[in-house]
């Protein structure tokens, strides 16, 4: 194993009833990287996501985290779903805070750390705030810092903003890269659409159901800043395209 | 004292929700002869029937009200103390109650006139358990029950300055059912009078008689409890269906001591899902009937002497403030000829 | 809140009040209302303040009865409601019996009460808190069943024991509904109070005086102790709202009271 490598898959099959959700597969992620992952309903990336996660067990397998296994066991990784889930009980400050609250004690250094990322992304003058009365672009972005504060070096975020509007969506995305260039993390990134996969990844996993698998492996060689212009360069509309094809011929077959 | 709206909902729960304290009327027979019958609407002073109504009920049945040329329907107020305001309000014409409640009526400006002694004679009493040392000396310190109605006030005035007590030297207290209470040795005391006391603890335990203190034991004066009332507005504007009413009832009365079995089967029929035995009803009428005449044998007669006995009492425990004329709660003009 | 808005929040009820009791004026008087029948407020009211001195052991004995079993509703209703949510099993069995409880009469409870316990606060106060405790464990259990799934899922990846879930995101999300069973549970409690105090009275009670009253005819001692026990129905309502308003503050504002005054220094250096 490449000390490069932060997660690995081997082998890993898992089966509900007689539907295979994710078929045998082995997957390495590369420390620092941001893949996506595409692909229609039931193509078993929630299911990737899962037993990554600890959530579910796979039935073949194994799961590496920097060399560990972490089969069935959780708190290793972030976590990030289109719901924000911020609980409305906290301030701003509190839910960032909530994964250490979860798990021993918010200390002073933890809301130190809460209030650098707040600040330096634009959250401070809301640390006190509510959640209830912010916006919803301004909630996945607490949601974000929330992800960020437990500092697991992997984070799964799926679909974190479909709920959003496009315009808001694309301001978010380039945050989101600022973010990752900031901290340092490995992302695997769940999206339904094919041009935010190009846009934010160095890398696109195609999936296809029946059985879920991996069908397809593109690297995505664009030059980062990514910008407004590389969404019409023309490599850009190539490396959609094949991926487009990629995603239709499933679904014909 | 009577067995009051919760003992009713206790014994008979189901009983109390289909509609034993709502108004009901009574389907007497009458009404198909040549000459119109009139309608007196009497109000029973409890939200059900029991077997003091039996002389009514004896009347309805057997054609004494309908040969006096009237028809009785019988009401049941919504509760213990709605029946002065039916008969103010001219819901009810001729009404059951006990003298007490009568005489806070008129001071409350509800004008009702008395115009018939139902009983003569106090049979309130105070009971011990069947098998109990008890004795009246013994009441300091006791828990003594009382229904919180206006008679057991008055009486319990009457039975603390006898026994030289003030109101804290004894607890008094109030529930739901008191027959249960008294046979578990929750309270020392129970009050109430014979004729429902008595069958309710036999009753409860197969026939055995309570011990029991009355009159002059504990101090209470011998005056009626309870009389049939009118508004005086009703007694100037129907005098003759008024006597017609009493003439008709003695009758009834009459018949219903005579043949007292048949009677409790009349009130049996007429009101099958009162809630009590034919043994508790039976018991109860016979212990009703020797209240009924007094010392020279007439029924319904009264005297202004029960009412200003009754004046003190009512001026004690401070449900009066003054007391008025005695003559101006009753008159005896319409009772019939004995 | 500022002077302001609290006058602003109370003008409206005072007005309601000033229109029932001036409604209530009219029609006794227009309608020639005999006064056996109802009274007029001002009797009413004089019958409270003539008779303070008889009237406030009683109110203050029902006030305990009410603020007692209250308290003792809402604990037992909390501790049914969380474990019916966390043992299904239990649920299944337990539930339909603390319904049944419900359809009890509170007259034919009384009774078995009193022969057990006999005549002392506690009777009334197990009744109290047997009305009281059905809505708090209603929507106690509603509340923890409704704690969103993927919060709790959230709360699993990150690595939370059960325990932990349970305390920081379970029972502060069924705050809000436990809140409504206990305002509900607030303004039942003072007639479970009354109808206590009927059916289980010794030496006086307010609900016995209110009985004597009505046998008498005296309708302005009816409806004064009417309006005492409205009083304390509402004045404990009023509390229990108060409390509501002090423990979710997130619901009216959207800056939280005690800030974290970290900010300042931070935002201070990095400029």
């Amino acid at each position: 194993m490449s000390t490069n490598e932060l997660l690995r898959l081997e082998g890993v099959e898992k089966r509900f009833g007689d539907t295979v959700a994710l078929q045998e597969s082995s997957i390495s992620i590369e420390r620092g990287s941001f893949v996506s992952i595409v692909g229609p309903s039931g193509c078993g990336k929630s299911t990737l996501f899962n037993v990554v996660a600890g959530l579910l067990k796979p039935d073949k397998g194994d799961i590496l985290l920097d060399g560990v296994s972490v089969r069935g066991k959780s708190g290793h990784v972030g976590y990030m779903l289109q719901k924000d889930l911020l609980v409305p009980w906290r301030t701003v400050l509190g839910n960032i805070t909530l994964g250490a609250r979860l798990t021993r004690r918010v200390s002073a250094e933890d809301r130190t750390q809460a209030t650098e990322f707040a600040t330096k992304y634009g959250l401070g003058d809301f640390l006190n705030h509510y959640p209830g009365s912010l916006s919803g672009g301004m909630r996945q972005r607490v949601a974000l810092m929330r992800t960020l504060a437990l500092n697991q070096p992997l984070l799964l975020l799926d679909e974190p903003f479909g709920a959003l509007d496009a315009q808001t969506r694309f301001e978010m995305q380039q945050w989101l890269l600022q973010v990752w260039r900031d901290s340092e993390r490995t992302v695997l990134f769940i999206t339904h659409d094919v041009d935010e996969a190009v846009f934010l990844s160095d890398r696109v996993l195609v999936m296809s159901p029946r059985p879920g698998r991996v069908v397809d492996d593109l690297t995505i060689d664009l030059p980062r800043p990514r910008t407004l212009e590389t969404l019409t360069s023309p490599a850009f509309t190539a490396l959609k395209a094949t991926i487009l094809q990629q995603l239709h011929r499933e679904r014909v077959s | 004292m009577k067995h009051r709206i919760l003992r009713t909902a206790l014994t008979g729960v189901v009983l109390a929700s289909t509609g034993v304290i709502a108004a009901a009327t009574n389907a007497s027979a009458d009404g198909l002869g040549a000459t119109k019958l009139t309608t007196v609407n009497f109000v029973y002073d409890f939200p059900g029937p029991d077997m003091e109504l039996i002389p009514i009920v004896v009347g309805q049945d057997q054609g004494f009200y309908t040969k006096a040329g009237i028809s009785v329907k019988t009401l049941f107020p919504a509760s213990t103390s709605s029946t002065s305001a039916m008969l103010a309000t001219g819901a009810g014409d001729v009404g059951f109650i006990t003298t007490s409640d009568m005489a806070d009526a008129v001071q409350a400006k509800v004008p009702l006139l008395s115009i018939a002694n139902y009983s003569m004679t106090n049979n309130w009493t105070i009971f011990a358990k069947p098998g109990s040392k008890l004795t009246a000396a013994d009441l300091k310190g006791k828990k003594i029950f009382s229904w919180g109605d206006t008679w057991t006030n008055t009486m319990m005035s009457f039975v603390l300055k006898h026994a030289g007590l003030s109101a804290n030297q004894v607890t008094i207290v109030t529930a739901s059912n008191d027959t249960p209470l008294l046979m578990n040795g929750k309270i020392d005391f129970d009050t109430s009078t014979t004729n429902y006391a008595v069958p309710a603890i036999q009753g409860a335990d197969k026939g055995a008689t309570p011990v029991m203190f009355t009159g002059s034991q504990i101090g209470v004066p011998n005056i009626p409890i309870w009389v049939y009332a009118v508004t005086k507005a009703y007694a100037a504007a129907h005098p003759a269906t008024a006597k017609a009413f009493l003439s008709a009832t003695l009758a009834a009365t009459k018949w219903a001591i005579a043949n007292p079995a048949a009677a409790v089967n009349d009130f049996v029929k007429m009101y099958p899902t009162s809630g009590y035995t034919k043994a508790y009803s039976t018991t109860g009428w016979s212990l009703t009937i020797p209240l009924l005449k007094n010392s020279s044998g007439k029924f319904f007669t009264q005297t202004s002497a029960q009412w200003s006995t009754l004046d003190q009492g009512l001026i004690a425990t401070k449900q009066i403030k003054t007391a008025p004329a005695p003559t101006t709660y009753y008159t005896n003009a319409f009772v019939p000829a004995q | 809140m500022t002077t302001r808005r609290l006058l602003k929040a109370v003008l409206g009820p005072i007005v309601s009040l000033i229109a029932v009791v001036a409604i209530w004026q009219a029609i006794v008087v227009w309608g020639h209302v005999p006064s056996y029948i109802a009274p007029r407020p001002l009797a009413a009211w004089q019958a409270i303040t003539q008779n303070w001195s008889t009237l406030w052991p009683l109110t203050s004995w029902t006030i305990k009865e009410t603020v007692y079993g209250f308290f003792a509703g809402v604990v037992f209703g909390i501790a049914f409601g969380v474990v019916m949510a966390k043992v299904p099993f239990l649920a299944k069995t337990v539930y339909p019996v603390l319904i049944m409880s419900q359809a009890i009469p509170i007259v034919a409870l009384a009774l078995p009460l009193v022969l057990i316990l006999g005549f002392s606060l506690m009777p009334k106060v197990v009744i109290v808190a047997w009305i009281v405790f059905f809505p708090v464990t209603v929507n106690v259990l509603d509340g923890l069943h409704n704690v969103d799934k993927d919060l709790l899922t959230l709360s699993q990846v990150l690595g939370a024991s059960k325990w932990r879930t349970f305390v920081v995101i379970e029972i502060p999300g069924a705050i809000t509904p436990l809140f409504s069973g206990l305002k509900i549970g607030a303004t039942y409690a003072v007639t479970g109070a009354i109808i206590a105090e009927l059916a289980a009275s010794s030496g006086s009670s307010l609900a016995l005086y209110q009985h004597a009253q009505a046998g008498q005819l005296n309708a302005a001692g009816v409806y004064g102790t009417t309006i005492l026990m409205t009083a304390i129905g509402m004045g404990w309502f009023l509390l229990t709202l108060g409390a509501e308003y002090l423990c979710t503050p997130w619901r009216r504002r959207s800056v939280a009271r005690r800030k974290w005054r970290g900010a300042r220094t931070i935002s201070a250096v990095s400029l």
